[in-house]
């Protein structure tokens, strides 16, 4: 037999090498443009907009009042969705709050009973101003990103702060 | 020989289906505790009635906000037949939930997670994750109230991840809030994703079942060795349990036999039919007499509707009220936890010991955990529905 230089391939550990390069390269190429897709919405910033929510001259005092607005439903359909607006008055002061709880998300309601804001799915309070004051939600009720002009409200599909 | 002969022989030549269903068919199965063993086939039964209705509702269902309320509503108010089917649908995957949870508490209790078994439970626990996932991607889909605040509260639990919360949730969203994205995504995960998983991990659990025969369970053997003659042979005093591998057929000089065995046809498929076609029967009553509901189209902005979660979700919605909110990651923990736990547990528990009342270290703690599981879902739904 001839003698084999050990530091050629030999012709199995070529063809194993080439299977498993070839291996590699079809998991590549299908894997970077799949994870990127997965991953895209990810990285487009949501078009913030501006809608306008009413005149909001009539709301009383230490009253939440609720309002709906339409805002785009996203970037391939022309369907909108409706969001929840309470605008809380006091004294002077304005306060644009959504109905989105800080826990799990689930939609909060004014209970004038109460005179809290309360979260129906496990029972998360917040005051007038915001602020919760009991059961599980972690941060205050997000407030819209908003702007005054005279009386009337415009609110973006955005909030002050995320959650 | 009839032409039908002539026919089976033909394709017998060119297939070897005769064989193949010998061996399918004329497998000695275990006499003792048969019955219970009908909860795996019973559970496939039920995989097998989702697969079927899953594929005739997507000629009708379309995966749309704008559309998909609209479609089963369609539907509920002017196909009956149409309705049935979804009813199936949602029945069988309920009973399913049910079933499966039974027939892997019986392999828990039984001790059949052995050796040699081991990968058998495995798969079982990955086929459990799977019908949880199915369960929990078609709830989104109806895209009506309960729909959409489950998909939102559902979603939301992965904001609790460590460091990678509000990525995970995005991803599962597909945005930053539930909409058209996260429709779409739990479509095509309930739908093409998951069951291109879900059936062949099926395949390989039933493949290692034949592989390794249906003698898990401690019942099936009397407390001796039989020798290659058939005579049995007690084990000296300080031996037992007879020690694992459980083989249906002689490997060794001495080998654990198990008791009586009987052909798979036609006795254990006669068990299995009855028991599979007692949960048929009962899927179709209640598919017609109940059906399948569908609230009003989902609402982002209401103020009025109370989300209730499917009942599948109460422990875990009862836990997020009882957690603090500093322990709220505990709502991931847990149910991960017990997942990897599940999947360590042949692992862990390794003794040839298969007797539940001899394995209190195993048995306890699982009892305590299907006790938890059990409770939660008690204080859920009695606080939901003022039991």
């Amino acid at each position: 037999m001839a003698h084999r230089d050990p530091r050629r391939l030999s012709r199995r550990q070529f063809a194993l090498l080439g299977t498993q390069v070839a291996g590699a390269v079809v998991t590549v190429l299908l894997g970077i443009p799949i994870v990127g897709f997965i991953l895209s919405p990810l990285f487009r910033r949501q078009q913030a907009v501006w809608r306008e929510v009413g005149d909001i001259a009539g709301v009383p005092d230490r009253q939440p009042t609720k309002f709906e607005v339409s805002f785009p439903l996203g970037e391939w359909t022309s369907a909108n969705v409706k969001l929840a607006v309470y605008v809380v008055k006091i004294n002077t002061d304005f306060r644009i709050f959504s109905n989105v709880c800080t826990h799990m998300e689930c939609p909060v309601r004014w209970e004038d009973s109460l005179r809290q804001f309360l979260c129906p799915c496990h029972g998360g309070l917040y005051d007038m101003t915001g602020n919760n004051v009991g059961g599980p939600p972690p941060k205050p009720l997000p407030q819209y990103v908003h702007r005054i002009d005279g009386t009337t409200l415009f609110i973006q599909n955005r909030f002050t702060e995320s959650i | 020989m009839g032409w039908i002969a002539l026919a089976y022989n033909w394709f017998d030549e060119r297939t070897a289906i005769r064989s193949l269903i010998r061996k399918g068919l004329y497998e000695a199965v275990p006499v003792r505790g048969a019955w219970f063993y009908t909860l795996g086939s019973a559970t496939l039964v039920l995989i097998l009635l989702q697969l079927i209705t899953g594929i005739f509702l997507t000629l009708l269902y379309v995966p749309s906000v704008t559309e998909a309320w609209a479609s089963l509503n369609y539907l509920k108010e002017h196909d009956a037949f149409g309705s049935i089917v979804r009813g199936i649908h949602l029945w069988s995957a309920y009973i399913l939930l049910f079933v499966i949870g039974l027939h892997m508490i019986r392999t828990f209790f039984s001790g059949s997670y052995k050796r040699p078994r081991e990968l058998n439970w495995v798969t079982g626990v990955g086929l459990f994750v799977l019908v949880l996932a199915m369960a929990i991607t078609g709830a989104f889909l109806p895209w009506d109230q309960a729909a959409y605040w489950t998909a939102v509260v559902v979603t939301n639990i992965a904001v609790y991840t460590p460091f990678i919360g509000s990525f995970l949730r995005a991803l599962w969203r597909g945005a930053d809030t539930v909409g058209p994205t996260t429709l779409i995504r739990s479509f095509g995960i309930h739908v093409w994703l998951i069951p291109a998983i879900l059936f062949p991990l099926i395949g390989a659990h039933l493949a290692l079942l034949r592989k390794h025969g249906e003698f898990g369970s401690y019942v099936n053997y009397r407390g001796a060795y039989r020798s290659r003659e058939g005579v049995d042979v007690p084990p000296a005093p300080k031996q037992r349990p007879i020690e694992p591998p459980y083989p249906a057929v002689p490997t060794d000089e001495l080998w654990a036999a198990p008791l009586e065995t009987e052909d798979f046809y036609p006795h254990q498929t006669f068990k299995d039919g009855v028991v599979s076609a007692g949960l048929v029967i009962l899927v179709f009553i209640l598919a017609v007499a109940i059906g399948a509901p569908l609230e009003a189209i989902a609402d982002p902005a209401t103020t009025s509707y109370t989300p209730v979660p499917e009942w599948f979700f109460l422990p875990l919605d009862e836990l997020l009220l009882l957690v603090p909110q500093q322990l709220i990651p505990l709502v991931l923990v847990l149910p991960t936890g017990g997942v990897l736990l599940l999947l360590a547990l042949p692992f862990i528990d390794r003794g040839p010991e298969r007797n539940p009342f001899e394995r209190p270290a195993v048995m306890v703690p699982g009892a305590f955990a299907v006790l938890f599981v059990v409770i939660l879902t008690l204080l859920g739904s009695g606080r939901l529905f003022n039991l």
